[in-house]
């Protein structure tokens, strides 16, 4: 057949010229792309092909430009000069252009493990400065929290050498204690409910009767009664201590938060005793804030460690420093004679530790006060 | 020497011997005639068409090919594979199979005859000569993929991210 050989004389001509121009266009852009970031091995492969991409297009476009203009001008000879060499020369840089392509995967992969490694060290390197920066409070921590959990030890070495001597004393006080008690219901039988003598006995059973309250508190802190477990939930006890509480202590104006963890299970505790840490608690944290201060009780489950924690905190005025290692001790106390027997504190401790738990004690003076039972959590059948 | 190597070392001396006492012509180096050059040209083509195959699988299995910039490499490995394809066809047909044989009637105007397959490969062969149709495009999408790539604000930080 006989065509016109206009389309394809333009459309090699005109497309030989884009080709050139977009080829150097592209070198243009991965050169800058380059410039933003030369450590990136994937910019320079995309610049590596821009340029092979780039010869190869000038190579074949000057030659196809060429071959019209010689063809154009009847100067066939030449060109069949011409042809070999651009031939040649463009079989040359397709296949350069191939074969820089081909490395994308390996260039990836390069790239690929020197953003990991990079990335690792410069986690490394802003740990290190981290730490470097934190090295101090780090240290001063660490040495406040080792000095904390040695007074820790030393108080429990302590109280557990008043307990045992504490023990011992009650024990030894018990029996004439009873036979005293004893002895005097026997007089107070024989004597007139008016007489002098009937008054005066009255008082010595009183007196006793305080001093077996008090023998009896020894002994709790001391541990040698046993609690009598039973599965209840620690919610109600808190509740019935409050309504207690509320009804004894003239607490109108004080007011009272309590926030209650509901994944909270039935626990194996003796209902009476926790009743009664917790009324001392309250009671101390009643008198600590006056009439109008504020207390809260929150409790907390941690499933996992399985440990109920009861927390009593108050803004009162709180607990000086130089006290906070004695108010476990028994007797003592910073109320007035006759308001305290220093007891409450020393034998909350021991009902805590008689259920295998910890109580622990934090105190701003001037601010408050935060008890903190930590209890195991055991139901039971588990017992 | 043990006995085996002798044995090893006799025979191998034979050997040449027996060479240098029938001489024939060296042919040491080889001459490449006419139609290699054509023949290194097409494999070059297929070569092409491989490496930007690759290339295209690649950017798709790193799902590079869903991001502007890289998005535009990919159909720029599309356009330029297909012109590959098309001129390998056009050499094929005229300077291999010779199934095509062109003659210059004047400056403008062709007369194009096939030895076989009729007018349909002689239409075939015209258009296969406009192949700047595809390659032009796959220059322009380079252009624009490294354009994209180049403009983006945080073009490093987004590579980053690629990374798995």
């Amino acid at each position: 057949m006989t065509v016109t050989w206009v389309p394809v004389i333009s459309v090699d001509v005109m497309g030989a010229v884009l080709m050139i121009v977009f080829s150097v266009l592209s070198v243009r852009h991965a050169w800058r792309l380059n410039r933003k970031d030369p450590d990136n091995l994937v910019w320079t492969y995309l610049l590596w092909v821009a340029f092979c991409l780039a010869g190869f297009a000038i190579s074949r476009s000057a030659g196809h430009i060429l071959k019209q203009v010689i063809l154009v001008s009847g100067l066939d000879p030449v060109w069949e000069n011409v042809r070999p060499v651009s031939g040649s020369l463009n079989t040359m840089l397709l296949i350069v252009v191939s074969s820089v392509t081909l490395f994308f995967n390996r260039a990836w992969h390069i790239y690929r493990e020197i953003f990991t490694e990079r990335k690792a060290l410069q986690e490394t390197q802003a740990e290190l400065i981290s730490l470097n920066q934190t090295l101090e409070n780090r240290v001063e921590e660490r040495s406040e929290a080792l000095l904390k959990h040695e007074k820790q030890m030393a108080q429990t070495d302590r109280l557990a050498s008043i307990g045992q001597l504490s023990s011992g004393i009650a024990h030894e006080i018990n029996n004439p204690l009873g036979v005293i008690q004893g002895y005097t219901q026997l007089l107070l039988r024989g004597e007139k409910p008016e007489s002098q003598k009937h008054q005066d006995l009255q008082v010595i059973l009183k007196h006793a009767r305080s001093c077996k309250a008090i023998v009896e508190d020894l002994l709790n802190f001391a541990r040698r009664s046993a609690p009598e477990k039973a599965e209840v939930n620690i919610h109600d006890v808190i509740k019935d201590v409050l309504v207690f509480i509320q009804r004894r202590a003239k607490m109108e104006k004080v007011q009272i938060e309590t926030h209650f963890d509901d994944r909270v299970i039935p626990m194996s505790m003796d209902e009476k005793k926790i009743k009664q840490v917790l009324v001392n608690l309250l009671m101390n944290a009643r008198h600590a804030v006056g009439e109008d201060g504020r207390i809260v009780i929150s409790t907390r489950y941690d499933v996992e460690a399985r440990r109920l924690r009861v927390t009593v905190a108050d803004n009162g005025y709180g607990i000086d420093e130089k006290n906070l290692d004695r108010i476990f001790d028994p007797f003592f106390t910073t109320k007035p004679t006759g308001e305290g027997t220093g007891l409450g504190l020393a034998v909350s401790y021991g009902i805590i530790k008689n259920h295998g738990g910890e109580i622990q004690v934090s105190s701003d003076p001037g601010k408050g006060s935060v008890f903190t039972l930590i209890l195991p959590v055991t139901a039971a059948k588990d017992l | 020497m043990t006995l085996r190597a002798n044995i090893g070392f006799i025979s191998l001396a034979g050997a040449l011997l027996l060479l240098l006492a029938i001489p024939h012509p060296a042919m040491a180096i080889q001459p490449h005639g006419d139609p290699e050059g054509i023949v290194v040209h097409q494999f070059s083509h297929i070569f092409f068409i491989f490496s930007m195959a690759i290339l295209m699988y690649w950017l798709r299995s790193r799902q590079l090919s869903l991001q502007p910039g890289w998005r535009e490499i990919k159909y720029a490995a599309l356009f330029l594979s297909l012109w590959s394809v098309m001129a390998f066809i056009a050499h094929m047909l005229d300077e291999q199979l010779g199934w095509i044989v062109t003659r210059r009637i004047d400056t403008w105007t062709m007369q194009v005859d096939s030895t076989r397959g009729g007018a349909g490969l002689e239409w075939v062969y015209y258009i296969a000569k406009l192949d700047h149709l595809l390659c032009v495009p796959g220059l322009f999408f380079l252009y624009r993929g490294l354009t994209v790539l180049s403009s983006q604000k945080d073009a490093v930080r987004d590579m980053d991210r690629e990374v798995p």
